[in-house]
């Protein structure tokens, strides 16, 4: 893997609070990295230290070759796109003129407005005042500006929040897209089910510090349980350990007309997150 | 500085101007105050209290206010992030927009004065005041507008700016007694400066002047510094 972003023993404090202890990850090219926690654990300090708002207290941190001194440079931030969650558009201006905006500051091409808004099937609405737009349209206007300059490295943070389940599904469209192109994508969530959709590699963050990571598949299975549940028309639910279940059991309730349902105990994401941390993802 | 990215912010800027009303309609209150005072006689004898009362109001109500403003408001709104994370550095923000409520003070003062037929004719140092003067307010707006964090709190702050800096001349109305505490302090106000260079003095009251647009930028750059540095 070639690591675009590292990041290593990080440490933040504000004041005598330790917002980050010890932060260690990687991210390869091309990858979509989550960082995965509750509000308040971390998530969005990392990403402000990446995208150079704040500076660290200690560690180090290196994306794209850039260390954490050159974070905030020119030449750094044109390297990325970032949208943050607090990111927002100039509502008297149309979503052309926000657009146009950003297009000339980072020097990128003139098609490349009509580029982004076709590929989030929003050309409709170029000439529309942003004020006019829904908090779903300007969202994907907000990612349609931290892609216009096809960035190598992008954050999110928290890119889908609060938007409804149609808005979200055609984000996460639009990010797997953006991550064919070659777009390494680092964002924070807290949405267990956007980061098992879209994270190659994840990382569970809780008090500033990170208690796991790695692929979500292979974290489901590292921490499944070894049980099988046979769940009766009844309501009733057996479970059984993997190990005591034979040929016997199992056939039987293959053919018992009573039996509804037989599953494994394999964990979601957001379970294997409460079962790491001890806290729930809220 | 980058020029390509100053002009992309000040046409931003521009259209940010002419669509927020509470600004677009400042650049009228010179002209309406022009318009009031254009018919009280001869132009040759306009008195230079009328003139830098026109010129203070302008200056407070376009150059300070608009800049104060629309800096709150990109703080206010949390767009003033997006522009500072992108390759605009502060300072190519920071003159885009003077650029644009610049050009808007100098179209109304420009109107005001072909209201009131003005005799134009300012010699260098008359106008190198002006300039002086310009950089003080502008300086002074850029300082509270960095660092307020909404729109509605710049009121606080533009209020005395216009009433101490913007309306001086005024005093003299309010206070006849020329040997009053507060008439004597006021002949330091900036603006009592430009009065003085009009009326033929030059060296003092350009140095007073100097010293205002001094601490005006003082006063701007700790704003300009303590905005940069996050925690």
């Amino acid at each position: 893997m070639t690591a675009v972003i590292t990041v290593q023993d990080l440490t933040k404090r504000f004041g005598s609070e330790r917002a980050l202890d010890g932060v260690d990850f990687e991210v390869g090219r091309g990858d979509i990295f989550g960082l995965l926690g509750p509000s308040g654990s971390g998530k969005t300090t990392t990403m402000k230290i990446l995208t150079g708002e704040v500076e660290i207290s200690g560690g180090t941190a290196e994306v794209l070759g850039f260390t954490d001194r050159d974070f905030g440079r020119s030449a750094y931030v044109k390297q990325l796109g970032i949208l943050s969650d607090n990111s927002s558009l100039y509502d008297r201006l149309t979503v052309k003129d926000n657009l146009e905006l950003f297009r000339k500051l980072y020097g990128a091409g003139r098609h490349r407005i009509q580029e982004v808004l076709e590929h989030v099937g929003l050309t409709e609405q170029r000439d529309k005042k942003v004020s006019l737009l829904s908090k779903g349209m300007k969202q994907r206007i907000l990612i349609c500006k931290a892609i216009l300059h096809r960035p190598e490295v992008l954050f999110l943070d928290e890119p889908t929040s609060a938007l409804d389940p149609v808005t979200t599904e055609r984000i996460h469209d639009m990010l797997l897209t953006i991550k064919g192109q070659g777009t390494t994508i680092m964002l924070t969530t807290h949405n267990m089910a956007e980061a098992t959709v879209l994270c190659d590699h994840v990382a569970f963050l809780s008090n500033g510090r990170i208690l796991d990571q790695g692929r979500p598949d292979n974290l489901r299975h590292s921490y499944k349980n070894n049980k099988i549940h046979v769940t009766y028309r009844t309501g009733i639910i057996k479970s059984y350990e993997r190990s005591e279940v034979n040929k016997n059991i199992l056939e039987t309730a293959l053919f018992d007309s009573n039996v509804i349902d037989i599953r494994s105990d394999y964990p979601s994401l957001g379970e294997v997150f409460k079962k790491v941390t001890g806290r729930e993802l809220v | 500085m980058n020029a390509g990215r100053i002009m992309t912010i000040f046409e931003k800027d521009f259209k940010e101007f002419t669509r927020n009303m509470m600004l677009f309609t400042s650049i009228l209150l010179p002209v309406l105050i022009a318009f009031m005072y254009g018919s009280m006689g001869d132009s040759q004898q306009i008195p230079s209290m009328l003139i830098f009362l026109i010129v203070g109001i302008a200056f407070s109500s376009i150059l300070t206010s608009g800049i104060m403003t629309m800096m709150a408001e990109e703080n206010e709104k949390n767009t003033l992030r997006g522009l500072v994370q992108s390759p605009a550095s502060m300072m190519d923000i920071l003159v885009g927009k003077s650029l644009v409520v610049t050009l808007m003070t100098a179209v109304s003062l420009a109107v005001s004065f072909l209201i009131m037929d003005m005799d134009m004719s300012w010699g260098a140092m008359d106008i190198t005041g002006i300039i002086l003067l310009g950089l003080f307010f502008l300086n002074s707006g850029i300082g509270v507008g960095l660092t307020v964090k909404s729109v509605a709190t710049t009121s606080v702050y533009l209020l005395p700016i216009m009433l101490i800096f913007g309306f001086t001349p005024m005093i003299e109305i309010i206070i006849q007694d020329e040997t009053h505490i507060i008439r004597q302090a006021a002949d330091y106000l900036p603006l009592y400066q430009n009065m003085a260079i009009y009326d033929g003095e030059a060296l003092v009251p350009m140095l007073i002047l100097s010293l205002w647009v001094v601490l005006s930028f003082v006063y701007a750059a700790w704003s300009f510094k303590a905005r940069m540095k996050d925690a």
